[in-house]
């Protein structure tokens, strides 16, 4: 299963609080979410996406824009 | 020279004579940027120009509220030098809170981080100077540009080592956050301290992921300053960028809190990567469970594991030598240099090897206590009857932490005395709660707290975080199979994702208490 754009921006705003974001805005380099957030997303996708995100997969590539995110879900779910 | 005696300022400056070519700071990720000792010097001059030319006096509070990075440490030296505090909020803190901080420290001046430029309607027209990181476009009113600082070196300007050098906002579990004062000695004798025991050289390069508003964060900024060694700035806390930080520059220490190595050493697990340069790890902001503890030496085989102990209000206070680790892991070990640290028993006498007290901290590391609060400082920060002899009038730091002496004089902490649980008649940790419940391999993360109960007084009860593959009924067996009875936990609430952090990245178990309590 995927995860389209609307969603992840959906959840951002909704269970994170964060409104003021595109899908190329950085996420975590930037300072804008913490390690909780990241949790928080990462247990998203997985319930979502219906597969296990690996420790060793939670990189700024693949986690540091929403862009990047929907992309990472699409060629691991 | 006696090292507290100068101030916090030349930490950086004496370094300039023989170091000045030589890398200080780093900042890691996607586009690596770093300074020499003499760049960060002029960077710190430009603040401290800027600082004095909008009429920011000696003693002053300013405010630095910035991401992980070279600006953030150029930002409090500038103030330094200008003879100013610092008032280093976590960037992570909302508007409401660093507004709170600006009030509450009455700081005149602010320099903030640009994602932070919607907070500047919020701060109170005390902070009448404002400097933002980045250009001058799309600034509002009022607010100058830190790109655009003029070239110049602001006057160093002479302080006292007893002077106030830093706030350090602390939320406890009750009321808004506190300010810490900290002398220029306190912080001086805490890198020279540290230094010392650690055995840190100017050809150390640590890894700093803790926040610089929390005091073991910037400890290690001050040792590496005070030895002449680098620092390398990792803001983001992904284990796999800690690792790749830590890999790709070299990095000989890194500094983390218990839920920062949970993270890292479960990755590390997961993908093994060699660190050769690493030399050591330092755990500090509370006690890592016993299943990460028995992997650290796994996944960071021959490095060097140090379990140190802090008081904000006392800077830093013990530490657990390496060599004492495999037999004693968990342990918070002794005291450091330039701190006296002792157990006071609950009838008042001084606790010995078997025995149980508060620990108590005193001697040049202890801060002048909390900003404006002389109350709840004398409450916190007052002489102790027991040490008289020892120390006369001097006041010690009562820590609220219970902990026990072993037979070599080791301390372990056993819990906060007020989180202890009285169950049935029997005092239990819930330290030693979580730790039964960690060792059954299928917990991620555990808080184990007290709840009333007409029958036995109070109850053990606790919030869990499984593991992938966990579940409750496997966890209850091994309660049964692993705990005495009245130990076992009476309920068990499965927490879904992390559990909420502190500031400086601890677990906020108060928060998770009452989320689960109500």
């Amino acid at each position: 299963m995927a995860v389209t754009m609307e969603e992840l921006l959906e959840y951002l705003k909704v269970d994170q609080g964060v409104t003021e974001v595109e899908a190329g805005t950085e996420l975590f380099s930037s300072g804008l979410l913490d390690s909780v957030a990241m949790m928080g997303i990462i247990g998203f996708i997985e319930e979502k996406g219906r597969f296990d995100v690996r420790p060793a997969d939670v990189t700024l590539e693949n986690f540091d824009t929403v862009a990047r995110i929907v992309a990472y879900v699409a060629a691991n779910a | 020279m006696n090292a507290g005696e100068a101030s916090v300022y030349r930490l950086l400056a004496d370094n300039l004579p023989a170091r000045a070519g030589k890398v200080a700071l780093v900042d890691a990720g996607t586009t690596v940027r770093e300074v020499s000792y003499a760049e960060l010097d002029a960077m710190a001059g430009r603040v401290a120009a800027w600082l004095q030319a909008q009429g920011v006096a000696s003693g002053e509070r300013v405010i630095v509220h910035l991401v992980k990075g070279i600006d953030e440490v150029a930002a409090m030296f500038g103030t330094w030098r200008a003879g100013a505090v610092v008032v280093n909020v976590n960037h992570q803190w909302t508007p409401a809170q660093l507004a709170h901080v600006a009030r509450d420290s009455g700081a005149k001046a602010a320099i903030l981080r640009r994602g932070a430029m919607r907070a500047l309607g919020d701060l109170p027209e005390t902070v009448i100077v404002r400097l933002v990181q980045g250009g001058e476009e799309g600034l509002p009113e009022g607010a100058e540009a830190w790109d655009t600082l003029p070239d110049a070196m602001g006057d160093e300007v002479a302080v006292e080592p007893g002077d106030l050098a830093m706030l350090i906002y602390t939320s406890g579990s009750t009321g808004m956050p506190k300010g810490v004062m900290l002398t220029h000695r306190n912080i001086r004798l805490g890198a020279e301290a540290v230094t010392q025991y650690l055995r840190l050289g100017e050809d150390d390069r640590l890894l700093s992921v803790l926040p610089y508003s929390f005091d073991a964060g910037l400890n290690q900024l001050t040792t590496m300053l005070w030895t002449g060694g680098t620092v390398v700035h990792q803001g983001v806390v992904m284990a796999a960028e800690v690792v790749r930080a830590a890999r790709d520059h070299g990095v000989t220490g890194i500094a983390g809190v218990p839920p920062l190595w949970n993270m890292i050493v479960r990755y590390l697990a997961d993908a093994p990567m060699a660190l050769p340069a690493l030399r050591r790890v330092t755990n500090t902001g509370g006690k890592i469970g016993p299943d990460v503890l028995d992997m650290l030496p796994v996944v960071f085989p021959g490095v060097d594991i140090c379990l140190m102990y802090g008081l904000t209000e006392a800077f830093r206070s013990t530490w657990l030598h390496p060599s004492k680790f495999a037999a004693k892991k968990g342990a918070i070990g002794q005291q450091i240099p330039h701190a006296q640290v002792f157990a006071i028993r609950a009838d008042g006498g001084i606790a010995g090897p078997g025995e149980e007290g508060e620990l108590v901290h005193a001697g040049p590391l202890v801060s002048l206590g909390y900003w404006e609060k002389p109350e709840m400082t004398a409450a916190r920060i007052r002489p102790c009857p027991a040490l008289r002899h020892i120390i006369g009038e001097a006041p010690v730091v009562w820590s609220g932490d219970l902990v026990r002496m072993d037979a070599e004089g080791d301390l372990w902490f056993v819990a906060r005395m007020d989180d202890m649980i009285k169950a049935m008649g029997f005092r239990i940790s819930p330290t030693e709660v979580e730790d039964a419940l960690a060792e059954s391999g299928i917990v991620a993360e555990v808080v184990a707290y007290g709840a009333d109960d007409p029958a036995m007084g109070q109850r053990v009860e606790v919030a869990v975080r499984l593991l992938p593959g966990g579940n409750e009924a496997a966890l209850m067996a091994h309660v049964r199979q692993r705990m005495p009875a009245y130990m076992q936990p009476r309920r068990v609430t499965v927490w879904d994702g992390a559990m909420p952090r502190t500031s400086s990245g601890k677990l906020d178990r108060q928060s998770v208490i009452r989320t689960v309590s109500t």
